[in-house]
């Protein structure tokens, strides 16, 4: 079934290309949006069922690839706004097209993949999609982009690969390996610590360009400080989130080994460095999405330091995951509203938002609450039960120390956010009329967010407890 | 046999520190792309007729022919000829590539495991080691394709060490690594080149905020 759905996606973006007519990529990404959300329903009524042998929908899986099929729709709308400035160029919208299909694939495949080397790989591909589409405006500093995240990735994922072999190493039998998760699991108990070890730090170090934390985060930064604005809802987004897929996956392959609690201990210090660098970052930030693009990395740190404290700690990752992901994804789509009306990428050039366009405004300071975890934001409720089992696992230095990082950003973007939002409109700024089909789109995530943070439905909250249930 | 392909490819890694000139570069890389066939060709035990196609596609037509004629065109395209920018004197780079090497035997001969095959891995860490360190010490962006070359050279050579069969499933993943790698970073080369005017690296600046 699944296979299905990478031909008909693969069939889809190639029609896009090479037919470059309008009419054409509508209708094509109606049908590929449509098998999209068809094939993650099909994910959650086959649930814990395997579809061939490389691919298994569990729950972690079925819960983001909803979160994906919902942000696809909202990007391909927005999208289509954001490429009416470049409708006299169709080869390079036929390109957009196809490349974010395939980087929608390439994201759901990690979400489903059963056996590390298709995780991998898919997590290569996406490395070359969303390269192209942080080419797409085609500028000098689109190209200096998208070169160094095409390069510090590949370097990273052909590390993550060495750390691949050294997990697998076992999974080998007469001959045929099988390198699916369960059989990681059954058999990492064989293998060396110290080439545990190794194979742990190199497998963390190369999927960080994904995770966007420390120690590759750079690039995936600079990326994002470039990629269109829809792109780069997905980029942090639902990216971040297959990063995410990869560690967690091979964080349950060595959870029930000896090596456990070394693990943990990186996590610590991966997250508590990343939230480090992040603040610092912030306090020298002076365009809006790279602004953004270090909360995601503050966020990413977050859940890195909950996977490592465990208990209560799972439940609050997974949902912290979700919730940032809609968070993110909205303001990424205002951002692309700012940019319009004030002509301009840089926050020193913004200031009056509130005057020039009050529905967006508030869009706008909604989202400054519930990105920077203020009650009643969802966010709030996954970051005080993750610093909940920081304090009852005793962990205080580490809880303390993440605390005060916390405060520094959240006061650095709340300068940030109120610089936009208040002072005096711009001479050459006029008051413009609000989108307000767009502004409903984002504020009704940002409600999701806090709804979801106070009332978690009965499903939602069976399906987290069943994605980390391999883990208790 | 194995053994005397895993000495030429480690003196060829040795060369690699020694060389300045782009042309031989290129060169270098075609003879690691054969001296990898040779390694495989006669480790492989019983060898499949398909396996047999798999490495020959991969280690002659990949790493020997389609990638070195891609970078030659490359060099020509941005009339590349010698890097002149050692921020570390080749002698130095002779060393530290010398000592990658021992460091990477002594490793070696520590390791217990049965199911590692040591003599692969000696000459696959160094070449790991060494392929990051080139990419380190210079600032042309071709020669960093050559170093991410050097590095998915040595993780070839890893999978070696750690499979006494190779999974189909490992070797397409490299095979798909190179191929993307390659054709996208020549693209861009060639990109960066014209736009930049220039393969220096210290040029990439302006995306940071300052």
């Amino acid at each position: 079934m699944y296979i299905l759905f990478i031909v008909l996606s693969v069939g889809i973006s190639l029609s896009i290309y090479l037919f470059k007519k309008e009419i054409v990529t509508s209708i094509l990404s109606i049908v590929f949006l449509a098998s999209l959300v068809f094939t993650s329903s099909y994910a959650y009524f086959n649930i814990n069922k395997t579809d061939n042998i490389f691919f298994k929908y569990d729950s972690l899986g079925v819960l983001l690839s909803i979160v994906l099929s919902i942000l696809s729709i909202t990007t391909f709308y927005f999208s289509r706004n954001y490429l009416k400035k470049f409708e006299n160029n169709p080869r390079n919208v036929s390109i957009y097209y196809s490349a974010l299909i395939m980087l929608i694939t390439a994201i759901l495949t990690i979400y489903f993949s059963n056996n590390i080397a298709i995780l991998w790989a898919s997590i290569e591909i996406t490395s070359l999609f969303v390269s192209s589409l942080v080419f797409f405006e085609r500028s000098k500093v689109a190209l200096e982009a998208t070169w160094k995240y095409l390069f510090v990735s590949s370097i990273g994922i052909a590390l993550a690969f060495a750390g691949i072999l050294l997990l697998s190493i076992y999974a080998s039998n007469d001959g045929v390996t099988d390198l699916s998760f369960d059989t990681l699991i059954t058999v990492v108990g064989n293998i060396d610590t110290l080439w545990l070890k190794i194979s742990i730090l190199l497998i963390i170090a190369g999927f960080s360009v994904k995770l966007s934390v420390f120690p590759l985060y750079a690039v995936s930064v600079d990326a994002k400080t470039i990629a269109p604005s829809p792109i780069n809802a997905l980029l942090s987004t639902v990216l971040v989130n297959a990063g995410f897929v990869a560690i967690f996956r091979t964080f349950t392959v060595v959870a029930h080994t000896e090596i456990l609690s070394w693990t943990q201990n990186v996590f610590y210090i991966v997250g508590l460095f990343s939230m480090f660098i992040a603040s610092i970052q912030l306090l020298r930030v002076k365009r809006l999405k790279r602004a953004f693009a270090f909360s995601t990395m503050e966020h990413m740190s977050i859940v890195l330091i909950g996977l490592a404290v465990g208990g209560i700690g799972y439940y609050a990752v997974i949902l912290h995951i979700i919730l940032h992901s809609f968070v993110k994804a909205g303001l990424f789509y205002q951002i692309y509203q700012i940019h319009s009306i004030f002509k301009s990428k840089w926050i020193e050039n913004f200031s009056g938002y509130f005057k020039i366009n009050t529905l967006a405004g508030i869009t706008l300071l909604v989202g400054f609450i519930s990105v920077t975890a203020i009650p009643p934001s969802g966010l709030f409720v996954s970051e005080f039960l993750i610093f909940k089992a920081l304090f009852l696992g005793q962990k205080y230095f580490i809880a303390i120390v993440a605390l005060i990082f916390l405060t520094i950003i959240m006061y650095i973007l709340g300068k940030i956010f109120l610089t936009v939002l208040f002072g005096n409109v711009p001479d050459e700024i006029q008051t413009s009329k609000p989108n307000y089909l767009e502004n409903f789109i984002q504020l009704s995530f940002f409600c999701l967010v806090m709804y979801l943070g106070i009332n978690q439905p009965s499903f939602f909250i069976d399906l987290i407890n069943n994605a980390i249930s391999i883990l208790n | 046999m194995t053994y005397l392909f895993i000495i030429i490819y480690a003196i060829s890694l040795i060369y690699f520190a020694l060389s300045e000139r782009v042309k031989k570069f290129v060169r270098l890389l075609f003879m690691q792309g054969l001296i990898l066939f040779g390694m495989v060709f006669f480790s492989l035990k019983e060898i499949e007729i398909y396996e047999f196609i798999f490495v020959l596609t991969e280690t002659i037509l990949i790493k020997s022919i389609v990638v070195p004629w891609f970078l030659e065109r490359v060099r020509k395209h941005n009339n590349l000829k010698r890097i002149h920018e050692p921020t570390v004197p080749v002698f130095y780079s002779v060393i530290l590539v010398v000592l990658s090497l021992i460091i990477s035997f002594i490793i070696s001969d520590n390791i217990l495991d049965s199911k590692f095959h040591t003599q692969f891995f000696t000459v696959s860490f160094a070449s790991i080691i060494y392929g990051l360190y080139f990419i380190i010490i210079h600032k042309n962006i071709f020669s960093h394709v050559v170093g991410y070359l050097i590095v998915e050279n040595g993780i070839f050579m890893l999978s070696l060490s750690v499979g006494n069969t190779m999974p189909m499933m490992v070797n397409l993943a490299i095979l798909l690594d190179l191929l993307m790698g390659l054709l996208v970073f020549g693209i861009f080369i060639n990109r960066v080149g014209n736009t930049f005017q220039t393969d220096d690296v210290n040029q990439l600046t302006i995306l940071k905020d300052l």
